[in-house]
């Protein structure tokens, strides 16, 4: 225990002392490494893999590849698991942990102890309460009211809806759908006819679908977190028309809404939401402060809601969203692919085969972030901090005005 | 107990063993199909657009997966096993139709009979494992569970590729003979299924194992093969199903088949199956899965919390377990006759 103390407090001398005079490679050229470890709560779905993926492809990019030495660590769904897969981190030395929680508060004692002995803690897409902890996250960017209004928007203010949320209980589910309702709440004209957990799963999203529209006759919209491509097919199964709808990042979803035949079917919509491309963001910030690039305070860091409605897909032709192409073709990317991997200006540096394999670039080397990168993120009670006031203006739409009104 | 009885009266009773277990086990499976046109018929209460012959289709696609899951889970069961790794099976299935076969290839006909050799090969494994090493059902069927998706998880590096076979998406996405394909093949698939466990010799030999293996064994059953005959079988189906599943949702996860282990046993013994072996129809089985799937449609166009639609739906598959009871149908006949 004591030699642990000591080497944390000797690994947070030599950060001080790189800081200070600002030599980025300074660990490298000793021969020593940063230790850095990626957390992943559970892996197994195309968001969870392809976000591990695009932080091995950075960590071997020139020139990461001679700094840091990155440790991949899956503990499963269980929040204990992940507490003592971070007690082993902050005992072996980690110089910082980036992680995907899978609770934002349970392991909150774990990271205060680390942050004690010097750990960096990087959160990407869920969020903890520990304020000594740095939230990257598109949680507080509004997902479900921007998409919510969106719909309504499409719908003219009237019709019957079906909502289709994500895991019963997790904090996220409830914050995009506390945000969605804020919204549909104000039109009496829209009827909620149909909601169900759908687990943020295309398969689960498609027979939770087909049972809805088996006890409901009409359904003019759906208002769908991830999972959304399934909703198309469950209603191409019933020989339905499509509807307008609103859904995260799937490359299915996002070719769909591009596809002329589907257009013609009715489907009209916006894709949005939590694109996997916030651990590559959040690990180039870690890397940044712990090579003296940056100065900054833990905080709440909001990623930019990714927003992408029907009339700008565009489909690429390469490897990397160049010239404004936002989706994959089906010869690369099966559908269940989230296209919010890759981040023009923040993460250059790396393609599709970096988000699909964990390769890096050949000849690519790593570029600074935008100076004016870091936004701060609103607080969001219970989600990324705790205690704490919620701003009065926390449902105010960012991407889309009301064109109709109740 | 020592009541002495006179022959000629024992042999004017007769043999009734026989008639009694028939209708036991037909009793069960008329609960259960009676069960579920209640619930269909009631289900029109809910909402009007249920009962309809519409919905009796979503149910029947719906179910289809877990019909030929638990028929595989049903024979282990009857074999006195339990199989565990059922759901890494699917996506062994899924993922390979997705990867070897895709969309278009020629070569489909016989790379689809590959993959579900392959998965056969795991059930085989399994059944080697428990029949030869005296390893727990429980514990090498977990085991290869654990191993199977991890050796997965590791091909595909978290994303699976390739898109749906042809043929997956024309099973589960066309209309043959004016009803949806995988409704015929259901069809098909329950009475090949009722063939081989109730008129086979296999299926007699299966019966006799799950009672008691070593009255089996002195009776002359070949009870190595038929103990792992069951896992092979199982492992099969769960691969069919995969295959399915990827024609259903055009493309593969790698969680494609957790949500099916439970239901999967579930079926098996609301279907009057003993979870001991040795008991229950395949018929029975079948009504199980179709009467689940009946009830997770109705309960989800119920509009309530989620946990109350949950608690609903936990306490009709018990209140239909205790239907289902022995004790019951005992009751029942001595009331009758």
């Amino acid at each position: 225990m004591k030699a642990n103390i000591l080497k944390g407090l000797v690994a947070s001398t030599a950060l001080v002392a790189t800081g200070l005079v600002g030599l980025t490679a300074a660990h490298a050229q000793d021969g020593e490494k940063f230790k850095i470890y990626l957390s992943l709560s559970y892996s197994g779905n195309a968001w969870q893999s392809e976000a591990a993926n695009i932080v091995k492809a950075l960590a071997a990019t020139p020139p990461y590849d001679t700094q840091v030495e990155l440790i991949e660590n899956i503990s499963g769904t269980d929040p204990q698991a992940q507490i003592s897969a971070y007690e082993s981190m902050i005992d072996d030395g980690a110089d910082a942990i980036i992680s995907f929680p899978i609770s934002s508060t349970a392991l909150n004692r774990t990271i205060r102890r680390g942050c004690d002995e010097g750990v960096l803690f990087f959160m990407y897409d869920g969020t903890v309460t520990e304020d000594c902890a740095y939230n990257v996250s598109f949680l507080s960017a509004g997902f479900g009211e921007n998409t919510a209004q969106a719909l309504v928007n499409e719908l003219g203010g009237k019709g019957k809806i079906f909502l289709s949320r994500g895991v019963p209980g997790n904090s996220v589910d409830q914050r995009h759908t506390d945000g969605a309702m804020s919204v549909f709440n104000k039109y009496p004209g829209i009827e909620i006819v149909a909601e169900y957990y759908s687990f943020w799963d295309d398969r689960t999203t498609q027979q939770e679908t087909a049972k809805a529209l088996a006890a409901h006759p009409q359904v003019d919209g759906v208002w769908a977190q991830a999972g959304e491509f399934g909703v198309i097919q469950a209603l191409l199964d019933a020989n339905r028309p499509l509807v307008p709808m609103t859904g995260e990042n799937s490359a299915g979803f996002r070719r769909a809404l591009a596809d002329p035949e589907m257009q013609a079917k009715g489907l009209r919509g916006v894709s949005s939401g939590s694109g996997p491309a916030q651990s590559g963001y959040a690990f180039k910030l870690a890397m940044e402060i712990l090579t003296g690039q940056r100065e900054l305070e833990p905080q709440n860091i909001e990623y930019p809601l990714p927003w992408v409605p029907a009339a700008d897909v565009k489909i690429c032709e390469g490897d990397s969203y160049t010239d404004g192409c936002n989706v994959f073709p089906e010869s690369k990317v099966p559908s269940s692919f989230v296209s919010e991997v890759l981040n023009p200006v923040l993460l250059p540096e790396i393609n599709v085969e970096s988000a699909l394999n964990g390769t890096p670039v050949p000849g690519a080397t790593i570029q600074p972030l935008p100076a004016d990168a870091v936004v701060t993120a609103n607080n969001e009670p219970g989600i990324n901090c705790d205690p704490c006031e919620a701003a009065p203006d926390m449902y105010k739409l960012t991407k889309v005005e009301a064109t109709v009104q109740p | 107990m020592t009541q002495k009885q006179d022959p000629q009266t024992l042999a004017q009773q007769g043999d009734t063993r026989g008639s009694a277990k028939l209708s036991r086990d037909t009793i069960s499976a008329a609960t259960v199909a009676v069960l579920c046109v209640l619930l269909l018929l009631s289900a029109r209460l809910v909402s009007p657009a249920l009962g309809s012959w519409n919905q009796v289709e979503t149910v029947l696609v719906l179910g289809f997966f877990l019909v030929v899951l638990s028929y595989g889970q049903g024979l282990v069961i009857l074999s006195g096993g339990l199989d565990l790794s059922l759901p890494a099976t699917i996506t062994l299935g899924g993922i390979l139709a997705t990867s070897w076969v895709g969309a278009t290839d020629p070569g489909a006909w016989y790379l689809l009979p590959v993959v579900l050799a392959v998965c056969g090969l795991v059930g085989l494994v399994s059944g080697i494992g428990i029949v030869w090493l005296r390893v727990p059902p429980f514990i090498m069927t977990m085991a290869m569970s654990i191993i199977v998706a991890s050796a997965l998880l590791g091909y595909t590096d978290g994303t699976p590729r390739g898109s749906a076979p042809d043929a997956a998406v024309w099973l589960m996405k066309s209309t043959f003979a004016g009803m949806p394909t995988p409704v015929s093949v259901l069809i098909g698939f329950v009475v090949v299924g009722w063939l081989f466990q109730s008129r086979s010799i296999w299926g007699r030999y299966l019966y006799a194992i799950g009672t008691n293996l070593d009255a089996a064994c002195i009776a002359g059953v070949p009870v190595v093969a038929m103990q792992i005959l069951p896992y092979v079988i199982s492992a099969i189906c769960a691969g069919f199903v995969g295959i399915a599943l990827v024609g259903y949702s055009s493309g593969a996860t790698l969680r494609m088949g957790d949500d099916y282990l439970l239901p999967s046993i579930a079926s098996v013994v609301i279907g009057g199956s003993s979870i001991l072996g040795g008991r229950g129809t395949n018929l029975g089985t079948v009504g199980g899965a179709i009467l689940l799937t009946t009830l997770g449609t109705i309960i989800s166009a119920l509009g309530m919390e989620f946990g109350l639609r949950t608690v609903i739906e936990g306490s009709i598959v018990l209140f239909a377990l205790l239907l289902l009871r022995e004790e019951l149908f005992q009751k029942l006949r001595t009331v009758w006759r």
